[in-house]
């Protein structure tokens, strides 16, 4: 009965020759950091939380098939949260920051998810792009949102462990790895879970879903609110990093961010949305340094090009030819 | 024991009337046929019955339960199954994963987040044997979109068996089946014990007559008659409505 | 009442130019489903375009605005047939793509014209004012408004009294029966696309006039249209007239009476139109 087990793990093969991918990767998520100047370490934070905003994403489009607009509004409730801490009760201790951040995201995400669910396809998209307006502009409006003379909150402390701790990019960089590490492990068990192949069935037909006897409403709302509480994460870490947060971090262009992360790596296989933020993030760097005007354009094109050529992504994309040029033989039929 | 009594049934499209006043009742173990021509409404009533659509006015007892508002996905906990006209199976995924989503659909592990897919043996087991008994064991890897139709078509019907259902809806069968498979058909609807309730809608009059033990005809959303197969065979109006098809019906 | 008339006129010279913008998106997503995201970068290339012709090259306004109007017509025609086309019937595909475009055409715009702030960009002869008894007012806002009328009413014309707009609604309802009847489809959605992104290029000059032109405005612009298109309903003109008034009307009169409560008002405006009527005020169900 072996042969009948789909094991969906990537690393079903366990062959010598796969290692070497894993020890790249390995080697440049621990070794190199400590080998790289701040400022390309300051880089790789930036990647690491926006890889949590690409799965937190991923998951509820790739998977759960719902195309949402509005994905800021989770992504700047965790950043507001901890800013606000700062900003008013001088408090930034980590452990009352991100768990505070984290739920009021997944708060947000199940009034939001109760709104937005009641209506489906272009719908659904218009609903999430206003609500997450609405909270654009209440952090546009209201002053307690917002450090004197100016629009955001600045200033945010370092995040505070309760021992005495210096913060530098380095440091950042391997407690966000942590972080990151906890995120894609949980959506990961999610993913493969029952509940994880119900959401795939949803995306591919939600109506032969409800004759199975899934409640599918139900379904997508959890997969929702899911969804929100990891982006929530990722804003956290947004803030206590970058010591701002702005309304910017609820706006449209926020939320695309993670959309195009997830479509250009590879939808619906959380390892793709992780290697669509590298290549924005390490783009956008790479460009900077030598045509700083041009990377929207390049990135433009690359989105274009991943949508109507690559549909299952760069990322998805290397991993087969991964196996193609290694030599695997496998059954899969994808 | 009446598995399904449907009570003056009546479905409103806009301002067609498809559905008019239908009410019969259907007791446990029987296998009763629909038929009726194109537009008639049959599909309409099967999909009332299984809850993907609302109704205009009447109600739905099953096993003297009223279920008339319950939504689709619970009527499946309630023991109610139902296979499509057009194949409804999740074209993009594999034989394997779409039998598998059957399997999960109608018992508690569906909510599982944490707990990984293939910890699941006996339903790995159930499928396996049902994909082997199908047919469908060696392409279980295969994209349904990829199966030949009557392929297709005889994994919907199994699928719709696995849950053990106790009213089983078969909404055209053996549509676009060779005449050898829709045999297979037959005899896989025969091999179903008494506690199955059958509902068929056909056109086929080889399938019906071959599993039918009763027969509801509908005939422009009305009830036109009911009665045994061959009471229907002979009956006059039954016949008119068939005019095209009357040696269709003689030599079945 | 001086207060009174100049917002009155300055919310409805906007909400003309809100109109001119959201019609043409409305309109395509109600005969083609395709929620254009790109519809107002088409707006900022057709205001660039328009600013080289009428400023650098020192021609005619209103040839300026037929240029910037052409320029915005053909890229539409150019997204749709290269790459929308392709996508047919995926719907979520389709609006990823134009929001790429949203990315390489603000980038091409920067490219081109560079990366200013603010486009000084006034058609000299729209300058001055009108003078009625003791008010006066600004005659480039009347221009506008006049403008937007006759262009809402041509366009309602064109959808309710003309071959080509029966079928075009009818096609909104049912594309099947619409090819079924031997009408080339694919002439009908080119020309529906070409025509809304020729408005939305045209709009970027008018709209120049009143508000300031600077490479982010794809998006912001994107962002009224969709607030328009959902509070006044989608697939249709009178939906988008009334919608574009409305939201110009609430957005000014807010911003001078209570400045921070404007946006908020507006976006829970769309949140329960969405809820209780979908289709917005005066929409077809999409």
């Amino acid at each position: 009965m072996d042969t009948a087990i789909q094991k969906k793990s990537i690393f079903r093969n366990y062959r010598t020759i796969d290692l070497v991918p894993v020890v790249i990767i390995l080697f440049l998520l621990l070794i190199l950091p400590a080998l790289a100047p701040t400022h390309v370490q300051g880089i790789m934070v930036k990647f690491l939380i926006y890889a949590i905003f690409a799965i937190s994403y991923d998951f509820v489009f790739g998977y759960a098939g719902l195309l949402s607009l509005g994905h800021a509004a989770f992504f700047g409730t965790g950043g507001y949260v901890a800013a606000v801490l700062s900003l008013h009760w001088e408090n930034n201790l980590f452990w009352l920051g991100m768990p505070l951040g984290v739920i009021l995201a997944a708060i947000i995400a199940a009034v939001f998810g109760l709104i937005a669910l009641r209506v489906s396809g272009t719908y659904f998209l218009l609903l999430t792009f206003a609500l997450a307006q609405l909270l654009y502009s209440v952090s546009w409006n209201v002053r307690w949102l917002n450090s004197s003379g100016m629009q955001g909150i600045a200033n945010i402390s370092l995040p505070g462990l309760g021992f005495a701790f210096e913060w530098n990019n380095l440091r950042f960089f391997y407690f966000a790895l942590v972080i990151f590490g906890i995120c894609l492990y949980l959506l990961k068990r999610i993913t493969d879970s029952p509940f994880g192949h119900a959401l795939v069935g949803i995306r591919e037909g939600d109506i032969r879903m409800r004759v199975l006897g899934y409640n599918v409403w139900f379904f997508k709302y959890l997969a929702y609110i899911i969804s929100g509480t990891f982006a929530g994460v990722a804003g956290v870490l947004f803030a206590y990093f970058n010591r701002f947060i702005s309304p910017a971090q609820f706006s449209l262009g926020t939320s695309f961010l993670p959309m195009v992360m997830a479509i250009i790596g590879g939808r619906g296989t959380l390892y793709g949305a992780v290697i669509g933020a590298a290549i924005v993030v390490f783009v956008e760097y790479f460009a900077s340094l030598f045509t700083p005007e041009r990377w929207p354009l390049i990135l433009g094109a690359i989105f274009v090009v991943s949508i109507m050529y690559f549909r299952e992504g760069v990322g998805v994309f290397l991993v087969k030819n991964w196996k193609k040029v290694s030599g695997a033989n496998d059954s899969t039929t994808n | 024991m009446t598995a399904l009594r449907i009570e003056k049934l009546t479905k409103y499209f806009g301002g067609v009337e498809v559905l008019k006043d239908i009410s019969f009742s259907v007791e446990q173990g029987d296998r009763l046929a629909i038929i009726g021509p194109n537009g008639a409404g049959k599909t309409t009533l099967f999909n009332m019955i299984n809850g993907q659509l609302p109704i205009t006015s009447g109600r739905i007892y099953f096993f003297d339960r009223e279920i008339t508002k319950l939504p689709a996905h619970q009527r499946v906990h309630m023991g109610i199954s139902r296979s499509f006209q057009i194949i409804s199976l999740l074209l993009n995924l594999s034989v394997w994963e779409n039998t598998l989503l059957t399997y999960h659909g109608f018992k508690p592990s569906r909510f599982h987040i944490f707990r990984n897919y293939n910890i699941y043996k006996d339903i790995f087991d159930k499928a396996g044997k049902v994909l082997k008994i199908a047919g469908l064991w060696e392409k279980r890897n295969k994209r349904v979109g990829l199966l030949s139709y009557g392929e297709q078509r005889r994994l919907e019907i199994i699928l719709s068996m696995v849950s053990e259902p106790r009213l089983l809806l078969l909404d055209e069968p053996s549509n676009g089946l060779t005449s050898e498979e829709a045999a297979d058909v037959i005899e896989m609807i025969n091999l179903l014990g008494k506690e199955v309730t059958v509902l068929i809608v056909a056109h086929d009059m080889d399938l019906v007559f071959g599993v039918a033990e009763k027969i509801n005809v509908l005939y422009y959303g009305e009830l036109l008659a009911s009665g045994k197969p061959e009471e229907i065979r002979s009956d006059q109006r039954v016949r008119e409505i068939y005019m095209g098809s009357e040696e269709h019906i003689d030599n079945a | 009442m001086d207060f009174f008339l100049s917002n009155l006129l300055n919310g409805i010279s906007y909400g003309m130019i809100l109109f001119l913008i959201a019609a043409g998106m409305s309109i395509v997503m109600g005969v083609m489903g395709i929620t254009n995201l790109a519809h107002g970068a088409l707006y900022m290339v057709g205001a660039y375009v328009g600013w080289t012709v009428a400023v650098k090259l020192g021609l005619d306004f209103w040839l300026a605005a037929v240029a910037g109007g052409i320029a915005g017509g053909l890229i539409g025609l150019l997204m749709e047939r290269v790459f929308l086309k392709q996508l047919y019937k995926q719907v979520n595909e389709q609006v990823l793509l134009t929001y790429g475009f949203v990315y390489i055409l603000t980038n091409i715009c920067i490219w081109i014209w560079g990366g200013r702030y603010r486009l000084q960009f006034t058609a000299p002869y729209i300058f001055g004012s009108v003078d009625l008894g003791d008010f006066s007012f600004p005659l480039t806002r009347i221009v506008i408004t006049g403008l937007g009328f006759i262009i809402a009413a041509s366009l309602w014309y064109l959808q309710n009294k003309t071959r080509i707009g029966a079928i075009v609604r009818a096609g909104m309802d049912d594309k099947e029966m619409i090819q079924g009847l031997g009408i080339n489809l694919n002439v009908v959605v080119m020309l529906v696309f070409f025509i809304a992104s020729f408005i939305a290029g045209f709009a970027g000059v008018i709209g120049a006039q009143l508000l300031s032109t600077y490479p982010g405005i794809g998006l912001d612009v994107l962002l009224q249209a969709l607030v328009v298109i959902i509070v006044g309903g989608v697939g249709s003109i009178q939906g988008a007239l009334l919608g574009g008034l409305l939201i110009g009307l609430i957005d000014t009169f807010g911003k001078a009476l209570f400045p921070g409560l404007a946006m908020f008002t507006i976006y829970l405006a769309m949140i329960v139109v969405l809820l209780f009527k979908p289709s917005g005020l005066l929409g077809r169900k999409v």
